[in-house]
């Protein structure tokens, strides 16, 4: 029924009017303008958190580093000569030389690139699918979303490494294309399930029924009153899933069934480092130094995502 | 009988100031544990200009019958078995649904009961007004925006132009539900349906928003129809009242004559269970029992169980309504003694 509270009026809906009204009052309010929204309190809020702060730092040089690698190097990683074959970091070449004799740093530094496409390309393509599949099979219910609810439970039984292999291993070519499909393909079901509940709930709310009453149509419904409130844990889901997608790549490229040579990846560096690591561990080390300092700013960002959008926890 | 009528309504007559009328409407809800039955055969209509109010207690099927006019029910659950509902003698439910999305807010629209959850959270109240306008009438955000500030100063909100920018949560309850009236009479509709509009207000402001539908009515020459379980609510502003109990209409009257001299036992239980000042005696008078589960609507007379005035044949036998005069119908058997009795 949808009588739901039809309280007496006097001094308990006073109470309830107060406890409604959260922050400060409006005349206390700075000025009037659109800082006040969930959004606008959440950047407010990562701004002033030094953790947050530092994850954009490392990210956004990786980032820098995958766009125009050559900011931070000059040298070519390709231009190997084997007279260098896995010498010692020195001041020449400050992570030393690989198997081959080419600058590891200069390797390292153009590793970043495949780790970062695949890891954006996969988890943006996963949330995007997730959000537009979500909100049909939570807005109209039905067959639709028994069918799409299906279907991502069968691909969500899938582990995603072990999906990976099985997938990649089939195929004949892997660049970072099919490697950005293949774990788009397993992991599209999570955001499109976190989606799909956000509509579930949001879809009962007042405002939902009242912009109805007003003459929106069901897509302006969705994309005006639905997206805008519950996208916010499909946005800190696909942010820590792009460190969870290059840590995926790695493992898929370490196990040889990700990326394969000559590609450059920092996947594919440790799984030729692995058999030298008492030799030389420094191929080990600056690339597993870097993998896991992008895996771990990517999560922290995502971390500090849901908790700037949480009011709850304010 | 009565001839001090604020409206010039003649019951049953369909003229050509006839805005709404609900003919045998029925509305069911199918759940997994029975079918609930919110709304069963109930008509009224509204006139030009009018002020109707519906009077139920929570589960009544007062805001069921409303959600249904402006054709906001979920389905499923939700089902509209039978009947029609005539806005200007065109059947809304014959009607496609972009016929029907058209009506919705443009010539019906509908204010709710509490503004903070009725507002998107996340949109400022301006752009949730433009948003009306852009929408049914196409306008620029430029023309758009004039109109929000002339509707917001219409509803009396202070300082329309520095507020405009601001979101749901920085407004007042009262003023809240101010932006939730400007929204709904932003196209200027022939009908508002206000459910329950100041039940989640302070008494004060209560006072207030009433005060300011009824101007807006006056101003506007809309039709009104409230939904409320508030006796006190109607009684300065509605025209006619209709009662319901169990989705069904059990008392349709002018308010004046129905304050005066109810005609169902349900509708007297309801004014001796209102404090009043000007009677001596300070006792209420509770209806006993509660409402009826409406998966399993006691047969006969849906009241029975909890009626004084109940005999054998309420158990069996359902009444119709009754007209008790020109303008007033009740669905008693007994509704002289119901009349007479005080």
């Amino acid at each position: 029924m949808t009588d739901t509270t039809d309280t007496a009026p006097g001094a308990e809906s006073g109470a309830a009017d107060l406890r409604r009204v959260p922050g400060p009052t409006p005349a206390a309010l700075p000025a009037p303008g659109r800082q006040a929204s969930l959004w606008g309190d959440a950047v407010r809020e990562l701004v002033r958190s030094p953790l947050f702060v530092a994850a954009a730092v490392v990210a956004l040089v990786v980032i820098v580093m995958a766009i125009v690698p050559s900011l931070f190097t000059s040298a070519d990683p390709r231009s190997c000569s084997l007279s260098n074959s896995l010498e010692r970091p020195s001041a020449d070449a400050w992570f030393g030389y690989d198997l081959q004799g080419c600058d590891y740093y200069a390797r390292t530094i153009y590793g970043a690139r495949a780790s970062i496409a695949i890891g954006f390309l996969a988890s943006a393509t996963a949330a995007v699918i997730g959000i537009v599949l979500g909100s049909l099979a939570g807005y109209y219910g039905g067959w639709l979303d028994a069918l799409l609810a299906r279907l991502a439970d069968v691909v969500f039984a899938i582990p995603i490494i072990l999906g990976g292999i099985v997938i990649l291993a089939a195929l004949g070519s892997r660049g970072v294309w099919q490697v950005a499909l293949v774990l788009f393909v397993l992991a599209w079901p999570t955001s499109m399930r976190l989606m799909r509940s956000q509509v579930l709930s949001i879809k009962q709310q007042d405002y939902v029924q009242a912009a109805r009453a007003l003459g929106a149509g069901d897509v302006r419904i969705i994309v005006r009153h639905i997206l805008p409130n519950g996208i916010a844990p499909v946005i800190v889901y696909a942010t820590i899933f792009v460190g969870v997608v290059i840590g995926a790549e790695a493992t898929l490229s370490f196990l040889g069934v990700g990326l394969q040579l000559p590609a450059i990846s920092w996947g594919l560096m440790l799984s030729v480092a692995q058999n030298r690591i008492l030799q030389a561990p420094h191929l080990l080390l600056f690339p597993g130094l870097f993998l896991s300092l992008t895996v771990l700013a990517f999560l922290v960002m995502g971390d500090q995502l849901r908790d700037a959008l949480d009011p709850k926890l304010r | 009988m009565t001839t001090t009528e604020r409206s010039p309504l003649q019951w049953p007559r369909a003229g050509a100031d006839r805005l709404l009328e609900v003919e045998n409407l029925w509305v069911e809800f199918r759940t997994r544990r029975g079918t609930v039955h919110a709304v069963n055969g109930i008509s009224y209509h509204l006139d030009e200009r009018e002020t109707l109010a519906v009077l139920g207690e929570s589960g009544s099927g007062k805001s069921v019958s409303a959600q249904a006019v402006m054709g906001i029910i979920d389905s499923p659950p939700g089902f509209v078995t039978g009947g029609s509902i005539r806005f200007r003698g065109e059947d809304l439910l014959a009607m496609r649904p972009d016929e029907r999305r058209r009506v919705r807010g443009d010539r019906i629209s509908m204010i709710f009961q509490d503004a903070l959850s009725a507002l998107n959270p996340v949109l400022s109240v301006g752009w949730q007004l433009d948003e009306m306008m852009r929408v049914h009438r196409g306008a620029s955000r430029r023309d758009a925006r004039r109109r929000t500030l002339e509707l917001m100063d219409r509803v009396r909100i202070p300082k329309a132009r520095e507020r405009v920018d601001g979101f749901p949560h920085e407004f007042s309850g009262g003023m809240r539900q101010r932006i939730m009236i400007a929204m709904a009479l932003a196209l200027d509709p022939d009908i508002v349906i206000a459910d329950e509009p100041t039940t989640a207000l302070d008494v004060t402001v209560q006072a207030q928003i009433m005060q300011l539908l009824k101007e807006l009515q006056d101003d506007n020459g809309m039709g009104l129809i409230l939904i409320t379980h508030d006796l006190g609510v109607v009684a300065d502003v509605a025209d006619r009242i209709v009662v319901m109990y169990a989705g069904s209409i059990v008392e349709e009257a002018p308010a004046h004559d129905l304050y005066g001299r109810p005609a169902h036992p349900y509708t007297r239980g309801l004014m001796d269970s209102i404090p009043r000042l000007d009677r001596g005696d300070a006792r209420l008078e509770p209806i006993p029992g509660s409402p009826p589960n409406l998966a399993r609507i006691p047969p006969g007379c849906a009241f029975h169980p909890r009626c004084s005035f109940a005999r054998d044949r309420c158990r069996e036998d359902p009444p119709p309504l009754y007209p008790v005069d020109r303008r007033r119908a009740s669905a008693c058997h007994y509704w002289q003694e119901v009349v007479g009795a005080r």
